[in-house]
């Protein structure tokens, strides 16, 4: 079988792009779309630096055979800030320190994401058990826990405000 | 082998053709895709379930069908399924169960495949499809035999446990997304145990040697570490990452006795 | 939940502070590449992606110790896609060692292995490809054919007699340091400590490898610029260490190459070596394309350099009072099959003994071994770390065996500004009681009066 054409919808917008059999989402994201912010960590589901949103829902990009999910829709880090504006994650990540090397942080956020979308106020044990699949080697997890907490108080917050 | 195609099928039928055809199923992808991007696959095509229709849920009259493509967030989702909810968190990551499957839980190698353990101990049966036809079988057989060339589980079937009849219990390195060191899943019913072990033998199995030591008998902490020093005889347990096969042997009176009792020490 | 911040303590050595405003320790502070990670635009080197862009693989030696009797690569090269294979001869100067830069000697590890593997996983032929599958593929279908050796795995089997020589470059199985069989501490007398102590302790202490683990696997994408340059895109942590060892295994001027780096994701101590970007050099050379080579999570696991595994004696000569009156240290660090950073590793646990500790006998042989194990090499305090956990230990067993506070007999012994230490240095800016005070009181553990009135910069209890 040929390379095919796919359709995603990514970040709200329809892109197009020609894959190879057994490409995964995460290698179309990268190289054929240019979304470079999900990253490869290890290739076999067991880090969630390349953790995307698939229909609302976080996924290992790099698990996932892009012909399998075509026509769905994707959202990547690149789709979280609107225009120049941070959303609450993304400033609660560098508020509290939850980033040190960076590479993890993709997956963490879009993680983050999700579970926010579902549960507003989550507590501190969902949040662990959110980002349980999702390895970081600098922090120690704890900033990152204080920083999505923090990031659900600020989304109440505004929705109160609003 | 470089991947030369990946079928996703749109029916059932379709899959048992482009199985029967040589592709390797694929339910998430948790499984396959790792040895698809090391280069290790042994097939060059594969076939997706994820659009084959498989994935439904359904409870009703006290049986429980769910689709072999249904997710384990699905799964852990269902009001139906809630006595499933606990162990199902022990599986893997959110992220992962949002991908991995029922279906695909019966193939994965030890010391993963909680599910399977759970669903060997609720007696499961598995509705299967190939290019002979449909044919049912107790989940025991397709864990211990596997299915034929071109088959694929379509769905599996059990009987919803009566309330406080269900004991899980999975001993874990960490307290969130690990494999087994060792796990038990256990129907109890009018003083006769069903209980199967994971993390023990290459494949999930029953502790027939227990189950037969504690029918009739109270469960206390006496009966259940006897019960979980016989089913030693029941176990092949192996050397990983995650414990010895020494270890694990030692350890599993302790958690046998922790499935029933979890507030004994 | 909350960062638990612990208090700066502006009372200790408030004279050297000058009454400057030090107050970062405790606080958070803003990163300045944090905006750049939480929108995913910080340019880590595998997003970069130039045109025409080909694959590096490895194939990989499958035994710990044998002799390479035959290479064929007809059937890789075979597999569509598969552009080059490399070979040691495509390297102009494939035998090295990475701390040649600081002047250590000899060169002893291959770029690719040439008629002999010294671990598993040594690389042994490079692939390159149009597709990292096409790579993979070529890879696995290299052949090589090996005469079997005895490997040897243990530190102290590889130093006995008879045992498998591991290294032809060393020579032996050990480094030697400046004519010596290994690093070594002379000062006092411990054989005369042991004679009048109250109680002689021996215990051994061993640590296994530790692998770095960064979530971002080793690599680089190298891409030929119009000049005839090399711009090579990396996540070593150290550029200009990489940017020199690779022009010398590649035999060009250094102002060849040019190392776009600084952006690592996770390092840890396992993105010092150069591994990956004099081959990923030769390869982009040889097809005149960019090239990427990544390890993959395995690769990762396997042969990227880990802490080293070690081995420690510790025996010690304690008075009834707890003073520890000598210390004799033999000390093993498994380097594995290769030097890279290990031979410094083993100078810097020497460097390290006899821990914090004002002892005035001491006595110690740090060995820097060779295996059929992965080299291993830097990893966040390495030689420091382990020969820390066997002295704490250490002191903790000593405590107990005396029935001691173990923190008391810890400030017994600590160093103090102008002890002299067992490398003719004279101690300055010592802490240490100062510390053990502030973490007893943290942590609730009593002191009797004369353990907190003990000071650094006095002698005062002692």
């Amino acid at each position: 079988m040929p390379s095919q054409i796919v359709s995603l919808d990514v970040n709200g917008e329809r892109r197009e792009f020609i894959a190879a059999p057994g490409a995964t989402l995460l290698a179309c994201l990268r190289e054929s779309l240019g979304l470079t912010a999900a990253k490869r960590g290890c290739a076999q589901g067991a880090c969630g630096t390349c953790t995307v949103l698939v229909d609302g829902r976080p996924e290992a990009a790099c698990l996932v055979a892009v012909e399998t999910v075509a026509g769905s829709a994707i959202r990547t880090l690149e789709g979280v800030a609107t225009g120049g504006d941070l959303d609450e994650v993304q400033s609660a990540f560098i508020d509290c320190f939850a980033t040190q090397c960076g590479f993890c942080t993709p997956g963490m956020i879009m993680v983050a994401e999700a579970l926010l979308d579902r549960d507003p106020d989550p507590s501190e044990a969902d949040v662990i058990e959110a980002i349980s699949g999702n390895v970081c080697r600098c922090t120690g997890y704890r900033p990152i826990v204080i920083a999505i907490l923090e990031a659900a108080r600020r989304r109440r917050e505004r929705a109160v405000t609003r | 082998m470089v991947i030369q195609a990946v079928h996703v099928p749109e029916s059932v039928d379709a899959v048992v053709t482009c199985s029967a055809r040589g592709g390797l199923l694929m339910g998430g992808g948790t499984v396959v895709m790792p040895l698809v991007n090391s280069g290790s696959a042994a097939v060059t095509e594969l076939v997706s379930l994820r659009r084959a229709g498989m994935d439904g849920i359904e409870v009703s009259d006290g049986v429980a069908t769910i689709g072999a493509a249904a997710t384990l967030a699905a799964v852990g989702e269902h009001p139906g399924l809630a006595f499933l909810r606990p162990a199902l968190r022990t599986i893997a990551s959110p992220t992962i169960r949002n991908q991995a499957t029922v279906g695909g839980n019966l193939f994965v190698p030890q010391p993963y495949g909680d599910l399977a353990v759970c669903l060997l101990a609720l007696e499961a049966t598995c509705e299967l499809a190939g290019p002979a036809g449909r044919r049912e079988a107790p989940v025991a057989d397709v864990l211990t035999t596997g299915i034929a060339p071109g088959e694929v589980v379509v769905a599996v079937r059990f009987a919803l446990p009566e309330p406080g009849t269900w004991h899980y219990h999975k001993a874990m390195r960490r307290r969130l997304n690990s494999a087994a060191i060792v796990t038990v899943a256990s129907v109890t019913s009018a003083g006769d145990y069903r209980i199967a072990l994971g993390g023990l033998a290459p494949r999930p199995v029953r502790a027939v040697s227990a189950e037969r030591l504690l029918r009739g008998r109270p469960l206390t902490p006496e009966s259940l570490t006897e019960a979980g020093e016989a089913a030693r005889a029941d176990i092949d347990p192996f050397d990983d990452a995650y414990a010895s096969a020494w270890y694990r042997a030692r350890v599993l009176p302790v958690h046998l006795r922790r499935a029933f009792l979890p507030e004994s020490p | 939940m909350t960062y638990r911040l612990a208090p700066i303590d502006t009372g200790a050595f408030a004279a050297e502070r000058d009454g400057g405003d030090l107050t970062v320790i405790g606080s958070v502070v803003r990163r300045s590449d944090a905006r750049g990670h939480v929108t995913g635009r910080t340019e880590f080197f595998e997003d970069v992606a130039p045109p025409r862009l080909a694959h590096l693989k490895m194939h990989r030696s499958a035994r710990h110790h044998a002799r390479i009797r035959d290479v064929d690569a007809t059937e890789a090269l075979a597999v569509p896609g598969v552009l080059r294979v490399l070979t040691h001869a495509d390297v102009p100067n494939n035998l090295y060692t990475v701390l040649k830069l600081i002047g250590v000697q000899p060169d002893d590890e291959p770029v690719l292995a040439v008629d002999k593997v010294r671990y598993l996983g040594e690389p042994i032929c490079a692939v390159v490809a149009e597709t990292e599958a096409a790579a993979l593929e070529g890879a696995a279908r290299v052949k090589v054919a090996y005469d079997d050796l005895p490997p040897v795995f243990d530190v102290e089997e590889a130093l006995r007699e008879g045992a498998p020589l591991v290294n032809e470059y060393q020579g032996q199985n050990h480094f030697v340091y400046e004519g010596h069989h290994c690093r070594r501490i002379r000062f006092g007398d411990v054989r005369e400590a042991f004679a009048r102590a109250d109680h002689v302790f021996e215990w051994r202490y061993q640590s296994a490898p530790i692998e770095q683990a960064p979530v971002e696997t080793t690599g680089c994408v190298v891409v030929p610029q119009a000049d005839g340059r090399l711009r090579i895109h990396s996540d070593t942590q150290a550029c200009f260490f990489t940017l020199d060892n690779t022009a010398l295994i590649l035999g060009t001027p250094f102002n060849k190459l040019r190392i776009v780096g600084g952006t690592v994701g996770g390092g840890f101590g396992g993105k010092v070596d150069v591994v990956v970007e004099p081959i990923a050099c030769v390869a982009a050379m040889a097809v005149d394309r960019p090239v990427k080579f990544v390890y993959d999570r395995a690769e990762e696991m396997q042969v990227s350099s880990p802490r080293a595994a070690e081995r420690i004696y510790i025996k010690d000569a304690v008075m009834g009072d707890g003073r520890i009156t000598g210390r004799q240290v033999t000390l093993y660090v498994d380097a594995g099959a290769y030097a890279r950073h290990t031979p410094y590793g083993t100078t810097k646990a020497a460097a390290h003994l006899p821990g914090p500790y004002s002892i005035p006998n001491v006595w110690a042989d740090c060995h820097c071994v060779f295996t059929n194990r992965t080299p291993s090499s830097a990893m966040r305090g390495f030689g420091v770390t382990i020969a820390d956990f066997a002295l704490e230990s250490q002191m903790d067993r000593i405590a107990r065996a005396l029935g001691m506070d173990p923190l008391q007999l810890r400030l017994l012994n600590a160093y103090r500004d102008g002890d002299l230490k067992a490398h003719r240095k004279v101690a300055k800016g010592t802490a240490l009681v100062e510390v053990i005070q502030k973490a007893a009181e943290l942590a609730g553990h009593e002191l009797p009066e004369t353990y907190r009135r003990m000071s650094s910069t006095s002698r005062e209890g002692l």
